[in-house]
């Protein structure tokens, strides 16, 4: 797992004192080289123990319990009503329509996104005029959105993607801005040495030294969909995940819910997965700057 | 050059490999394609007309008007068990009791004096405990505060109540209790359609926004299986909310119709050209019930406080008869609410508050048409034949009526009349007929020949009536299905119009004398329906129309389906 980590600012740093011994010994060590296994292990460890906290609480009859099932049911009664997700609710297709709406909402919003933020990050004077928006759309509270996305793009598909689109545009604007930003000046500075023209210090020395950090925004963004895939399905409901979640709100089972949590965690983790190998493949040298 | 020998496919052998394990792949997803990425069940399914009247057992000796139910609530109702679960204070004695925006809590309100719990309230001064009422308008989190004890009462429709207490009776401490009903929407929900729809039945093969698992479901699905038009025929989207399916309506034009609240449902068509209002519940007073449902532990604990929050209701509406003190009611309201009291007072014909007589119709009456048990055995068949529901809950199983006994044996409320039925004037059938209705319901009764007797015994070889038997054994269900429409339309006016078959017909008999059979036979229907459900006479009008009009006009021949009766809801005449 990485995250990413602004580059560092400034020139030649002083020099550094070395590290107190005591940072590489012990239980907990400074930046310790940890084998994948270990890695995974200790990744494990807590969901393992919100596991156990889930069984202590929802364990015994409905009246025993810390928790009742009528707020949240055990983790073997949420497994028993998988077939019924599975079959009656149709899970795989529900499954498929949210993801792909939100790959159709996520790749409009790049399209917004992507040209704006990178000339937010190249040129001040666009940055100065779009700041403010970015700014009120990252306060917005979106979901009052819905009903002015309703009135503009009707209540079908059309609808859910543009709902989507807004969205990660608002989120992902100032991730694209921040990666042009944290470009050194260094670089800049040698392209004019060496004669750059304006389009080529934005082409060829911004655009691709920043192409990791963007890929990483991204890869964040991409899972901002899902945290308002339950918004955008609110109209029309009937296809998607949300729609599952509506409708097992309000006559259940409880199970469903959580069920679907979960599922959309899982299609989270290996999206994210995705997104980090398809990042070492494309700037391994990214990781060997580490 | 030493060759290496080759081992292995080519690479187009390698390609073609692939392309086989891809193939083999697909075909497997395609084949277990049942499995993978089953269809669900939705709103699809297809509901058994029949079976729409055959809710309840044939009961064919109710003849008397009122007659209550023997047993005690006690004793249907699901025992709790365990520790009870939720928040409460010995000395402070506050009851959290959730509302959504809806002037049918203006008595709560009034008695209330306020959203805030209040030492000058009814309830603390004649009841000894305070209420504290929250704005709590999405039922989701008033359902969730409920479960989870934060709150002891759950506002909601009777239909909201169906969806909810299969789960929340998982839990016996948290099973809803019904005690009351605060009133009947009565103009708050409404259908509004595009175009040339007319009737409920021109909805078929048109498109429907409306939110789901709402009172709009319910209404619209109710009027569909009423008027013989299968749900899966008509094209359903869905919303989360009513405002949203309207905001759908008015935006998308290839929506044909939608089921909303007011003030949406009357500013849509004032607002958008080519729209009207099909029906609402100012005609179909008796269909969308407003209770309230305390949770089971609450209700064990503190069956004192259960009275004094029923009587403190009626109390209100005792309060509200005073002009002053109503003014005062919509202030406090539009505080609580965060509105002005205008918008409150404009709310104030969407529902009519039901007062202890008319509480006591709907609990204790077995053979009010619009009572609790049919009005939960209504919504549980449509939800149930949608397939939205599994394993349906009984209507004894919430409904305590402990609480309404006990102030009927004191006499508290003697003095608070029905005043929920509408009167009629006698109109002719040709008066209320110039108008299209807003739905017809079609009904068979097997009459005995020439007989217009719906209940007419079975005859033997010698044409002498057997005694204990019915021509038509299935003639009490057909009359509840058609009574339970009347019921829900209750200030509607309704017509009735008897068809014959034409198989007598160029055969020497008069057409005067089929008219007037079919006549008969309608007639008879409506003093059925009088005579056991109550009905003001005056509702009905009958119409004979021999064999004139044959039900299906492409196959006019088809003798079984033109014997028949025609019951069609009109809307009540303008005033």
């Amino acid at each position: 797992m990485t995250t990413a980590a602004p580059a560092p600012a400034g020139g030649p740093a002083p020099p550094r004192p070395g590290p107190p011994a005591s940072a590489h010994t012990g239980f907990l060590r400074i930046r310790e080289e940890l084998p994948a296994w270990k890695a995974w292990l200790l990744g494990l460890l807590p969901v393992l123990a919100l596991l156990a906290l889930w069984v202590f609480v929802t364990t015994g009859t409905a009246e025993e319990r810390v928790i009742s099932p009528t707020i949240l049911p055990s983790p073997a009664e949420v497994v028993a009503s998988f077939p019924l997700l599975w079959f009656d609710r149709a899970l795989t297709r529900n499954l498929a329509v949210s993801f792909w709406r939100v790959v159709e909402g996520f790749a409009l919003g790049v399209l917004i996104s992507f040209p704006l933020g990178v000339l937010m990050g190249a040129f001040t004077k666009v940055k100065g005029a779009f700041t403010p928006l970015t700014v009120f759309g990252a306060y917005l509270p979106i979901p009052t959105l819905v009903p002015l996305t309703l009135s503009l793009f009707g209540t079908g598909e059309l609808q859910k993607v543009m709902f989507l689109a807004l969205a990660f545009s608002i989120y992902m604007v100032p991730l694209f801005v921040a990666a042009v930003d944290a470009v050194d000046d260094t670089y800049l500075k040698t392209a004019y040495t060496l004669g750059a023209s304006k389009g080529q210090a934005v082409g060829r020395v911004l655009l691709p030294i920043s192409w990791p950090e963007i890929w990483q925004a991204m890869r964040l963004g991409f899972g901002v969909g899902w945290s308002y895939i339950l918004l955008a399905e609110m109209v029309d409901v009937g296809r998607g995940l949300g729609g599952i979640i509506i409708t097992s709100q309000r006559r259940g089972p409880r199970e469903h819910i959580y069920l679907v949590l979960v599922i959309i965690v899982l299609v989270a983790f290996v999206t994210d997965k995705l997104w980090a190998a398809v990042g070492r493949f494309l700037f391994p040298y990214r990781e060997a700057k580490r | 050059m030493e060759e290496q020998p080759k081992v292995g496919p080519t690479a187009l052998g390698k390609l073609i490999l692939f392309l086989f394990v891809l193939a083999c792949i697909a075909g497997a997803a395609y084949y277990f394609r049942d499995m993978l990425a089953p269809g669900g069940r939705d709103g699809s399914a297809q509901v058994n007309m029949d079976e729409f009247k055959k809710v309840e057992a044939p009961d064919t000796k109710g003849i008397t008007t009122v007659s209550e139910y023997k047993y005690v609530p006690g004793e249907k109702l699901p025992p709790v068990k365990g520790v009870s679960a939720y928040k409460w204070s010995a000395t402070e004695k506050v009851v959290n009791f959730p509302i959504n925006v809806w002037i049918g809590w203006l008595p709560i309100v009034a008695a209330n004096g306020g959203f805030s719990p209040s030492a000058d309230s009814i309830f603390a001064k004649k009841y000894g405990f305070k209420v504290n009422l929250k704005l709590i308008d999405d039922p989701v989190v008033a359902r969730d505060a409920f479960a989870a004890g934060e709150s002891h009462v759950l506002w909601g429709t009777l239909d909201m109540m169906v969806l909810f207490a299969p789960d929340l009776m998982k839990d016996s401490r948290s099973a809803p209790r019904i005690f009351q009903q605060v009133d009947w929407s009565s103009g708050g929900d409404g259908i509004v359609v595009r175009g040339n729809i007319a009737s409920v039945a021109d909805l078929k093969g048109k498109t429907v926004v409306y939110a789901q698992n709402s009172p709009s479901q319910y209404f619209i699905n109710n009027l569909l299986l009423n008027a013989g038009v299968q749900p899966s025929t008509v094209k359903h989207k869905f919303t989360a909310t009513a405002f949203e399916a309207a905001a759908a309506f008015v935006a998308d034009k290839s929506i044909d119709a939608c089921v909303s609240w007011a003030p949406d449902i009357y500013n849509i068509p004032e607002k958008v050209k080519g729209t009207r209002v099909l029906t609402t519940t100012a005609e179909a007073n008796k269909l969308i019930a407003d209770v309230w449902a305390a949770r089971a532990d609450f209700a064990k604990d503190h069956p004192e406080v259960i009275k004094g929050l029923v009587a403190g209701i009626f109390d209100g509406m005792d309060r509200l008869a005073d002009a002053t003190q109503r003014e005062k009611a919509y202030q406090w309201m539009a505080e609580g609410y965060g509105m002005q009291a205008d918008e409150v007072r404009a709310m104030a014909q969407d529902a009519h508050s039901t007062n202890f007589a008319e509480n006591k119709a709907f609990f204790l009456n077995a053979n009010d048409p619009a009572n609790f048990e049919r009005s939960w055995k209504n919504v549980t068949f449509v939800y149930r034949e949608l397939g939205l529901i599994d394993t349906p809950v009984r209507f004894d199983e919430v409904m305590d009526f402990s609480a309404l006994q006990e102030l009927d044996k004191a006499g508290s409320f003697a003095h608070q009349k029905d005043e929920s039925r509408a009167s009629f004037a006698a109109t002719s059938y040709k008066k209320i007929s110039a108008e299209s209705p807003i739905l017809t319901q079609t009904i068979r009764i097997n009459f005995y020949p020439n007989s217009a007797n719906v209940f007419e015994p079975q005859h033997d070889e010698s044409g002498k009536a057997i005694a204990n038997t019915l021509y038509d054994p299935s003639v009490a269900a057909t009359l509840e299905k058609v009574a339970r429409l009347v019921g829900q339309y209750e200030r509607a006016v309704v017509a009735v119009v008897g068809h014959t078959d034409s198989s007598m017909k160029g055969k020497g008999t008069r057409f005067e004398d089929v008219k007037a059979l079919s006549s008969d036979r309608a007639e008879a229907v409506k003093q059925a329906l009088v005579k056991k459900y109550n009905f003001d006479p005056n509702k009905f009008s009958v119409e004979g129309k021999g064999w004139d009009e044959p039900a299906n006009p492409d196959d006019p021949m088809n003798q079984a389906l033109n014997r028949r009766v025609e019951v069609s809801v009109y809307p009540p005449e303008s005033k």
